[in-house]
């Protein structure tokens, strides 16, 4: 029975990803695949590179970031705003390590009495 | 000579003191300034624990174990997750997707409340890993101080205690 569930549930699985495969080949969004940057002219001349209109998500975040987020630090606006769920990621492994942490020094914690009162 | 030192208590209290101040104000300032300066929640967090061990440095364990407690540190910090995951919720609750900035528009470019939700999540780590830290700091504190009868005193042992020999 638990099979069957198991069986079901993962067919379903593959249906909504294939459904969903499916619905985005029919309307393609445009993308920034970074086509038009020449990487050995970059390498070469960076101070002669034509920078005022890069191809690449990159740009869009560095050159609208005041638009989008209003956030002067560009790095926070990427790690909170573009990127919350790395973030989100980030502070709950510091969470897993740190309760890994405390299991495996439990037996050590008898003598803490701080704050007890 | 003797294994077990007495800390001199004088100057090295009376660093501790000085810089503990300097050493939250810097962790606080660069946790509330993450959106519109260098910095951010983590690095101001782990700026701000570093005053556990300038206690530690300064008072020893007893002063460390009188001062603060584990297990409200632990739950803070799981307050600390939870709140990011709310102002990460934020989004849906108005109608939009996980992680939408939707007060982005509620302040002036530069100043200390601007950025919407970025600003709110940022304190958010910065508790989280401020938190989380000082309570790492405190479990290796708690093991480091396991050697018997010093947490009474004040000192702490140069070497480890050997078995049966004393001291020369």
């Amino acid at each position: 029975m638990k099979r069957l569930i198991a069986a079901i549930s993962l067919i379903i699985i593959l249906g909504c990803g294939v459904y969903a495969v499916a619905y985005m080949q029919q309307n393609v969004p445009i993308t920034y695949d970074g086509s038009n940057v020449d990487v050995y002219e970059l390498q070469q001349n960076p101070q002669d590179y034509d920078t005022s209109d890069p191809d690449g998500v990159a740009s869009i975040i560095v050159q609208e970031n005041l638009a989008k987020t209003q956030a002067v630090n560009n790095v926070t606006a990427i790690v909170f705003d573009f990127r919350g769920y790395d973030t989100l990621g980030e502070s709950f492994v510091l969470l897993i390590a740190i309760t890994g942490a405390t299991v495996i020094l439990r037996r050590k914690r008898d003598r803490w009495e701080g704050g007890k009162k | 000579m003797k294994k077990n030192w007495k800390r001199d208590d004088l100057i090295v209290r009376s660093l501790a003191d000085s810089y503990l101040p300097i050493a939250l104000i810097l962790g606080f300032y660069v946790i509330l300034h993450g959106n519109i300066s260098p910095g951010g929640g983590f690095q101001g967090g782990v700026l701000a624990a570093s005053g556990v061990l300038l206690l530690y440095l300064g008072y020893g364990f007893r002063g460390i174990a009188t001062a603060l407690n584990m297990e409200r540190m632990h739950r803070l910090e799981a307050i600390g997750a939870i709140a990011y995951v709310l102002f990460a919720m934020l989004g849906i609750f108005a109608g939009y997707n996980f992680c939408r900035n939707i007060l982005w528009n509620s302040g002036e470019i530069g100043d200390l409340w601007s950025a919407g939700t970025i600003s709110l999540m940022n304190y958010a780590v910065g508790f989280k890993v401020l938190t989380g830290v000082g309570f790492l700091l405190l479990l290796i504190i708690n093991l480091l101080s396991t050697e018997p009868g010093h947490e009474h005193d004040g000192t702490i042992p140069t070497t480890e205690l050997e078995e049966g020999g004393d001291a020369e």
